[in-house]
């Protein structure tokens, strides 16, 4: 695809950009005194939502030094004295190469095996966030909290990853490696 | 056309390689993060307070139309049970009068008794008023961002208080932001006595809506109702902040509800005790004089 003038230059600059900065949004949301009672508690969870959304179809657009610094600003701005940090980074990095080690499971197949899929790699997240962080405080934390945001972020996904796919879908490099580069500019596969 | 085949097998290969070589440098850069972070705390201490002071502009932003909606959510709530509410706080206003009568009658009392054996009061507490702008409740913890810091003359381990009684401490300070943990954080030890039977004992947080009150000397005073203080042992804490009152006795732990509601708080005060002020060279220190700009109240 040629670009055509500075409007696709910037096309093509804000499509790169967006998942980074959906990314940054999400981990910022992170942080907002939101009262909502279960919402507000797995708001945390949503940053990992998007990294494994956005993995399904553009992985490229999320490389892994910006999952890095991600991961390490969700951890420094969460807090918690003594609480790892880093330990986003490595989930965010490993939800990542799961998903694209994974593809044929999880890209161009129904629905119901995606959101299984992000059942698994989300329950993956919260085991390894909260193994680290008993391990780096050194105390039995009670894991139900836990358990608590993860069901409400799996609850969570059937609104959300739609919208997040739906601001993938107008990609025109949202088709699998197999079918890219035979697919005419704006056709999409779902 | 053979070899382009086989030139294209190879690049393929030599790109999954890199990709591989790859996650295993990032996970090995996550893991070299963490253990620095547990190395070097106060390294992340400043990062900490950096990343806060960074966000903080996005935060503000946030925080009014989040605002907007708790306050949309919480009146949603009030209005199905308005009748009911207005009842209980007609009958607790009632209450409340005759408690103000007595509290009236035993300060003049107290004023007259302190006169006459020449009691010297501790230093006088200033309030900061802080707004949260964000919160740090996860599943590990238990705290929330406020729009002040050093600016305001906010300092690490200040008590921060609501109407209903103490909330948290300061954990960290920015330029503009601190970061108060509460006391039902898993990182909180609160020294205080029993309102009561003036026996001390540590409350201590499990990230659960409950605190625990421990290193008690004996758990057989300790009564259903009974309210909790703070002892001011320690230093930097005002004696008799409520804090909250026993809810469960059983073998071994007493289960004590905070008085905070931490699930509606929008405005907390921070308590300048001065005690930072005392140790200073003697000069009336005003650390809690607020430059102009900040809201304080």
């Amino acid at each position: 695809m040629r670009a055509d003038g500075v409007l696709g230059m910037l096309d093509r600059w804000g499509r790169s950009a967006l998942p980074g900065a959906t990314l940054l949004f999400f981990v910022l949301l992170t942080l907002a005194p939101l009262r909502a009672p279960y919402l507000s508690g797995a708001l945390p969870l949503l940053p990992a939502l998007v990294v494994f959304q956005f993995s399904l179809a553009t992985p490229e657009r999320l490389p892994g030094p910006l999952l890095l610094i991600m991961g390490i600003l969700l951890d420094l701005l969460l807090g918690g004295p003594g609480a790892p940090v880093g330990v986003s980074a490595l989930g965010f990095v490993l939800i990542r190469a799961a998903v694209v080690n994974n593809r044929r499971y999880l890209v161009g197949v129904p629905f119901l095996f995606q959101w299984f899929g992000f059942c698994l790699l989300a329950l993956g997240f919260v085991a390894l966030v909260w193994f680290f962080t008993a391990l780096w405080t050194w105390t039995a934390i009670d894991p139900l909290p836990a358990l608590m945001q993860y069901a409400v972020v799996i609850v969570i996904y059937p609104l959300l990853a739609p919208l997040l796919a739906r601001v993938r879908a107008r990609d025109p490099l949202n088709v699998p490696d197999a079918s890219r580069g035979t697919a005419r500019p704006g056709e999409t596969t779902s | 056309m053979a070899i382009r085949d086989d030139f294209e097998v190879v690049a393929s290969q030599v790109r999954t390689a890199v990709q591989r070589f790859a996650l295993g440098l990032l996970v090995i850069a996550a893991f070299g993060a963490m253990l620095l972070g547990k190395a070097d705390t106060v390294l992340v201490e400043h990062a900490r307070v950096l990343a806060l002071d960074l966000a903080s502009p996005v935060l503000e932003a946030i925080a009014r139309p989040v605002a907007a909606a708790n306050r949309v959510i919480a009146d949603l709530k009030e209005f199905a049970s308005l009748r009911e509410e207005n009842a209980r706080l007609r009958e607790e206003n009632v209450r409340l009068l005759a408690w103000q009568t007595a509290a009236r009658r035993l300060e003049n009392e107290n004023e007259r008794m302190r006169g006459l054996a020449n009691f010297r009061e501790g230093p006088e507490a200033s309030f900061i008023t802080a707004r949260i702008v964000g919160d740090s409740v996860s599943a590990y913890v238990r705290g929330a961002l406020l729009n002040v810091g050093r600016k305001a003359g906010v300092a690490s381990g200040q008590a921060v208080v609501t109407g209903e009684g103490l909330a948290g401490r300061i954990a960290e300070v920015g330029e503009n932001r601190a970061r108060v943990l509460f006391v039902t954080d898993v990182n909180s030890r609160l020294p205080v006595v029993i309102e009561r039977t003036r026996e001390r004992a540590i409350l201590a947080g499990d990230n659960s809506p409950q605190l625990r009150l421990t290193l008690l000397q004996s758990v057989a005073g300790v009564q259903r109702g009974d309210r909790i203080v703070t002892s001011g042992h320690g230093g930097s804490f005002p004696v008799g902040i409520p804090v909250g009152e026993v809810v469960e006795t059983g073998e071994g732990s007493v289960r004590v509800r905070p008085f905070a509601d931490f699930s509606r708080l929008e405005f907390v005060r921070v308590v300048d005790y001065g005690v930072t002020g005392l140790v200073g060279s003697g000069g009336p220190a005003a650390p809690a004089a607020p430059p102009a700009g900040v809201r304080v109240r």
